[in-house]
């Protein structure tokens, strides 16, 4: 299954967003994102399993998508996604 | 014990509140720190509870909810991103010391209209008549000392038509009368969590607006490899570990708000206001009323001090609060610097049997 990270200005932006998703049935946690997506230090992320094209779409119409979006590789390493 | 200092603090609160604030402490940790269940736990709390309160108040954003110490703490963030030394603030006659000093210590020009008391007309044409002097505005919704019910709401409308910031005071307002952030669109409204939306002392909101400058710097859990606050909200604003225990009382106490409705907590405590002016109105007291007026009532005699009645009130268990309230605007505006007057303030758990038993014991002093 693949494991896609939603980045997130902040915490509360990440809350957010994961309830934006959840009214529309969508599934995420939040996770503290990997120091190595986040320059800035300390930062938030969207986990996603499923429906990350939704997710996405989803998003950005509510005008919610800032962060990049990556892909987790099956070594570990991540991968931005266009989106 | 009969507690009429609810404009002071909320000393009963719903049992939710108890119970939500012990759990907190039981069970949560540092929200934004960590990853971990006990943190996470604690971020979902105080999600919860922006998410409660930007209903409430009618917030779009909930990243727009920022978490105070108290309505001081707020009102400081807003007046300090605004003022500069010599800034023309225009204020209501009825402003606390929270909004008097920070303003004098930023040697801001301070312009006091409005300063009659239950006079609601003048307030509106002195704000018409001086706002075009004014750099922002501060107004509160509610005179702490005496329950004057400001029009704020035209208020707003003067500041917004002439482009004027306005910085709302709610703190006697909110959980009691519609404090609607859309429909005011003021820059700040500030108020505490521990009176009329029943949280613990130590809780405080701020709406605040995208210019709000940092009071502290310090830790947020996020971007921290800067050596500047973040730039966004609410982090921004809340630097350091929140009052987690605080906030979940205060997410109970605004659930209660919202159960109950502001509309019939105030008709509460009017109806309690006017049984204590209808009791006392032929007495030797000289009550200070008028409309429109909330659950507070201010009072002195002629004889004896504030301290002495309210004295005498605590020894038949009866808390009330004398002096000045922090407020000497007000109690200029109002004729009553030099004596001071005793306050009232009343809460949804307060009952007509305590109103009319204060008063007996009121006449009895005299």
């Amino acid at each position: 299954m693949n494991h896609y990270l939603i980045m997130c200005r902040s915490l509360t932006y990440a809350q957010r967003s994961k309830r934006l998703l959840e009214h529309f049935g969508l599934s995420s946690s939040i996770v503290k994102a990997p120091q190595c997506l986040t320059p800035a230090g300390c930062g938030y992320a969207l986990s996603i399993y499923k429906f990350l094209d939704q997710a996405v779409l989803v998003l950005k119409n509510n005008g919610m998508l800032r962060g990049k979006v990556y892909k987790q590789n099956g070594d570990g390493d991540y991968e931005e996604m266009p989106v | 014990m009969i507690y009429f200092d609810n404009a002071a603090t909320s000393l009963l609160k719903p049992q939710a509140v108890y119970k939500a604030s012990m759990n907190a402490m039981k069970t949560m940790a540092s929200p934004g720190r960590g990853a971990h269940e006990p943190a996470m736990r604690a971020a979902k709390e105080l999600f919860d509870c922006r998410i409660a309160a930007a209903e409430l108040f009618d917030v779009d954003d909930p990243e727009n909810i920022v978490f105070t110490m108290n309505a001081t703490h707020g009102l400081n963030i807003a007046i300090k991103s605004m003022v500069h030394k010599g800034s023309n603030v225009l204020v209501s006659g009825f402003e606390h010391n929270s909004v008097v000093r920070p303003l004098y210590a930023a040697e801001a020009n301070v312009i006091v209209v409005g300063r009659e008391l239950f006079n609601k007309q003048k307030v509106i044409d002195e704000f018409k008549e001086n706002i075009k002097r004014a750099d922002f505005a501060v107004c509160t919704h509610v005179s702490n000392a005496f329950g004057f019910i400001l029009p704020i709401y035209e208020v707003a409308e003067i500041c917004r038509e002439n482009s004027v910031p306005l910085i709302v005071d709610a703190s006697q307002s909110a959980g009691i009368l519609d404090v609607n952030m859309k429909e005011l669109g003021a820059e700040f409204i500030a108020m505490p969590g521990h009176k009329g939306l029943y949280g613990p002392q130590g809780t405080g909101i701020l709406i605040a607006g995208n210019g709000a400058k940092p009071l502290m710097e310090g830790g947020s859990g996020s971007d921290s490899a800067s050596k500047f606050m973040p730039e966004y909200l609410p982090d921004r604003l809340e630097a350091g570990t929140h009052n987690v225990c605080g906030i979940a009382g205060l997410r109970a106490g605004i659930e209660f708000v919202k159960h109950r409705g502001t509309k019939n907590i105030f008709e509460h405590e009017k109806k309690l206001s006017n049984i204590m002016v209808s009791n006392l109105k032929d007495s030797e007291y000289e009550l200070f009323t008028g409309e429109p007026q909330g659950g507070v009532v201010s009072l002195r005699h002629k004889k004896y001090e504030p301290e002495t009645i309210a004295e005498t009130l605590a020894k038949a268990g009866i808390c009330v609060r004398s002096g000045l309230h922090c407020a000497p605007l007000a109690h200029e505006s109002a004729g009553t610097i030099e004596s001071g007057t005793v306050r009232f303030s009343f809460s949804p758990f307060n009952t007509p049997q305590q109103v009319r038993y204060c008063c007996q014991q009121l006449r009895k002093i005299v």
